[in-house]
């Protein structure tokens, strides 16, 4: 159905004004990721028992308390009152009366048209707290303070977080075509996701044409609890574990129509979203993910208008008590409900990623 | 009738002599025997609440051997000059299973008045919080030097007044003359003809009678392995030290770095969850400092100038990193790099502190962040499980 060959390789097109030299005097650690394995599983490193927080886990909480701790965010998310709205979906909101979403505005400096980051100010960037590229190596290796290489993912703490350790995954480099996605920077972020291993972290995408057109960059935080969508029942609408390796399901009991993407192993299901994230980018329709468990579970929300990722998910962000105060279930649902996509555009949907996921038996 | 009382006398006395090795192992009275101090070990679940344990160094204090004093009350001790308020301070506390020291002034076997600390503490079942024994340890309190005593009106009598909360302020247990508690609790015509100035215990003899303390904890939780028992001197329970819900205390178990969590709420700020890593850094065992204060790892050498710039913050609500010369349970000295945190809970409220300690000394990768920074990944973790929002929106375990 969709031929996403003809971006292959575009994505390192060496570009005139390389901006490899705009790294200049730019220094942030370096966290390589060990070399993928054939089977597609990865070797983590970290500490010697899996349940505790691994090595990445652990230095992007790191950097990210230094950051607050410095007094460099708006405000302390955590001293912000989370509640559960009683109902069926428990859907969670928040108390913050300085939170402002057009915020990301600010960022500009890290995603302006030109998509590279500016050398003149950048020794004083407290945000970019880490870079993380891909590694030649079995196992993943830090390399403290060096100059950010083009292949990696800059890690950028939200001043503005919606949660603790709100982050930008943002590019180093990108290209200066107006090349909007590239099937590697999610498989990138889903690596990261797994390598992170942690519960509690969840990457967003926000395919949101009419706010950042130009740029392609992820969000990630720290929640606690499960999202409200992640608690919904699903039905299997694709299974397949033994040929093409994803599994497809769609969620029944949620406001916001969506599906979930289950793979083998990280890197079929990263190829996978890649392909049909690729594929609803070209026909300018607009959706949201979420990569959850560890990178092996990646939700699409397909929304018509511009909710946030987190918000398409059932976590909502109140400025004025009053309205907190009187939230209900039946608010937050119609909020939901009223940007999802018609019936008949989701059928499309679902028959595209089942024809996508047949695409990669061949 | 008199066969019956031979018969519950019998039952006593076996009772008696099986209280400890019943709980604990048959081996826990010879390590009690080789503990230096004078201390005795009383069951509150056998009529009369009888003395079930004596050292040795009781009977060289007091006169009474060990054999004279098993089967009675710890009363004993007490004499026509034992000021009333201090014994019912005594009562008061172990009517309310709570630890309590005082001056109090005792008698010897040959009739002698003799002032003691006293130092008394509930041993509590660490698994369901059950007062098992209570300890009492008397530390002899030296006569003052001659000079310098104050001339107040009379009677100057210092009560510890445990049942007045008051009374309990420790800058007026520094000077005798200084305390108005005694107003409330003086009884001209009971107090004992031969009462002298009432003592007061110096540092020196409360650390003494809470070292002595722990050691007979420790010895105690070293011969209980066997029988899985479990003791502590604080209560574990809700009604004492709450207890974190599975899930947050899962979360926490993840988490690697050396670090304790307390609970601003409670008095004295005691600790509330303590990690793996914390009790290998300092050689004390959960049970041990459960329900403390932070305190305990000071010593000398300690920057009172350091503790007081802690709270500081925590009373700012704020966070610090400092350098601190600290003692784990050997006493045994390390540099801690210390980092204090308020943690909010799900409502935005400041439910506990993280204290994240980092042996300076020990070595370390802290693959390219500076120790500073490192530790603070912990805190991060700490924040993100004490966020979490249960069912119920409480992070305690409800109350039994």
């Amino acid at each position: 159905m969709v031929s996403t060959t003809e971006f292959k390789g575009e994505y390192s097109l060496p570009s005139k004004n390389s901006p490899l030299n705009q790294f200049e005097g730019v220094k942030t650690h370096l966290y390589r990721l060990g070399a993928e394995h054939e089977n597609g599983t990865l070797k983590s490193f970290a500490y010697a028992d899996q349940g505790s927080p691994s090595l990445l886990d652990t230095i992007i909480l790191s950097q990210w308390e230094d950051f607050a701790w410095k007094g460099h965010l708006g405000y302390d998310v955590t001293a912000c009152n989370l509640k559960v709205i009683e109902g069926g979906w428990s859907f969670v909101v928040q108390l913050n009366n300085k939170w402002n979403s057009c915020v990301l505005k600010d960022y500009d400096k890290f995603l302006g048209p030109v998509g590279c980051l500016k050398p003149n100010c950048m020794n004083s960037y407290d945000e970019l707290l880490l870079c993380i590229a891909q590694g030649d190596k079995d196992i993943p290796e830090v390399v403290p303070s060096t100059k950010p290489p083009k292949d990696g993912l800059l890690l950028i703490a939200n001043a503005c977080p919606v949660e603790y350790g709100h982050i930008l995954l943002v590019p180093s480099v990108t290209n200066q075509l107006s090349f909007f996605w590239d099937k590697r920077m999610f498989s990138l972020v889903a690596r990261i996701a797994s390598e992170v291993n942690s519960a509690a972290f969840r990457v967003f995408f926000d395919n949101c044409t009419s706010t950042m057109p130009h740029r392609t960059f992820f969000q990630a935080c720290y929640f606690a609890n499960p999202l409200p969508v992640e608690s919904a029942s699903t039905v299997a609408i694709y299974d397949g574990k033994a040929t093409s390796g994803v599994c497809l399901y769609e969620i029944v009991d949620y406001p916001m129509k969506s599906l979930a993407f289950t793979g083998n192993d990280v890197n079929t299901l990263a190829n996978f979203v890649g392909e049909v994230s690729l594929t609803l980018h070209d026909n300018n329709t607009a959706y949201s993910l979420l990569v959850s468990n560890n990178g092996t579970k990646v939700k699409n929300l397909a929304t018509g208008s511009c909710l946030s990722a987190w918000e398409c998910c059932g976590y909502f962000v109140y400025r004025a008590k009053y309205d907190f105060d009187r939230a209900s279930e039946i608010e937050i649902s119609n909020r939901i409900a009223s940007v999802t996509l018609q019936d008949s555009a989701f059928e499309n949907l679902k028959s595209l990623c089942c024809a996508i996921a047949d695409d990669l038996v061949m | 009738m008199e066969e019956e009382t031979a018969a519950s006398d019998e039952e006593s006395r076996r009772r008696v002599a099986s209280s400890l090795t019943s709980r604990y192992s048959d081996w826990v009275v010879e390590s009690l025997d080789e503990l230096q101090g004078s201390f005795l070990l009383t069951d509150p679940s056998i009529p009369g609440h009888p003395i079930v344990y004596a050292s040795r160094g009781l009977a060289a204090l007091t006169g009474y051997p060990p054999a004279e004093v098993l089967g009675r009350n710890a009363r004993l001790f007490q004499g026509a000059g034992t000021d009333r308020a201090a014994v019912a301070g005594v009562r008061d506390a172990v009517r309310c299973q709570r630890p309590h020291q005082t001056p109090i002034l005792n008698y010897r076997r040959d009739g002698a008045a003799h002032w003691v600390l006293l130092h008394l503490a509930p041993v509590f079942h660490a698994a369901d919080g059950a007062v098992l024994h209570f300890l009492a340890v008397q530390v002899p309190i030296p006569p003052p030097p001659p000079p310098a005593r104050c001339r107040v009106a009379r009677p100057t009598v210092v009560v510890f007044a445990p049942c007045r909360e008051e009374a309990r302020v420790e800058e007026e247990l520094s000077c005798p003359c200084a305390s108005h508690a005694g107003e409330v609790f003086v009884d001209v015509d009971k107090r004992g003809l031969d009462a002298e100035e009432p003592r007061v215990a110096s540092e020196h003899e409360k650390e003494k009678a809470l070292s002595t303390a722990n050691s007979i904890f420790s010895a105690l939780n070293r011969y209980s392995k066997l029988t899985g028992l479990v003791v502590c001197g604080k209560r574990c329970d809700s009604v004492g030290i709450p207890a974190l819900s599975s899930s947050l205390n899962l979360s926490l178990g993840r988490i690697k770095q050396s670090f304790v969590l307390t609970d601003p709420h409670l008095p004295d700020m005691p600790i509330i969850y303590a990690s793996d890593a914390f009790l290998s850094l300092t050689g004390y065992s959960r049970e041990e400092i459960l329900g403390c204060n932070c305190k305990f790892l000071n010593g000398p050498g300690t920057s009172a100038e350091v503790l007081e710039e802690i709270n500081q913050h925590i009373c700012s609500e704020q966070a610090c990193t400092v350098h601190l010369l600290n003692y784990r349970k050997d006493r045994s000295s390390f540099r801690d790099l210390l980092h204090i945190s308020p943690i909010r809970n799900a409502s935005g409220k400041v439910a506990f502190h993280v204290w994240v300690h980092l042996d300076e000394g020990a070595k370390h990768d802290f693959n390219g962040l500076t120790p500073e920074v490192w530790q603070l990944g912990a805190v991060g973790a700490v924040r993100v499980a004490v966020r979490s929002l249960s069912a119920s929106g409480s992070l305690l375990r409800p109350s039994q």
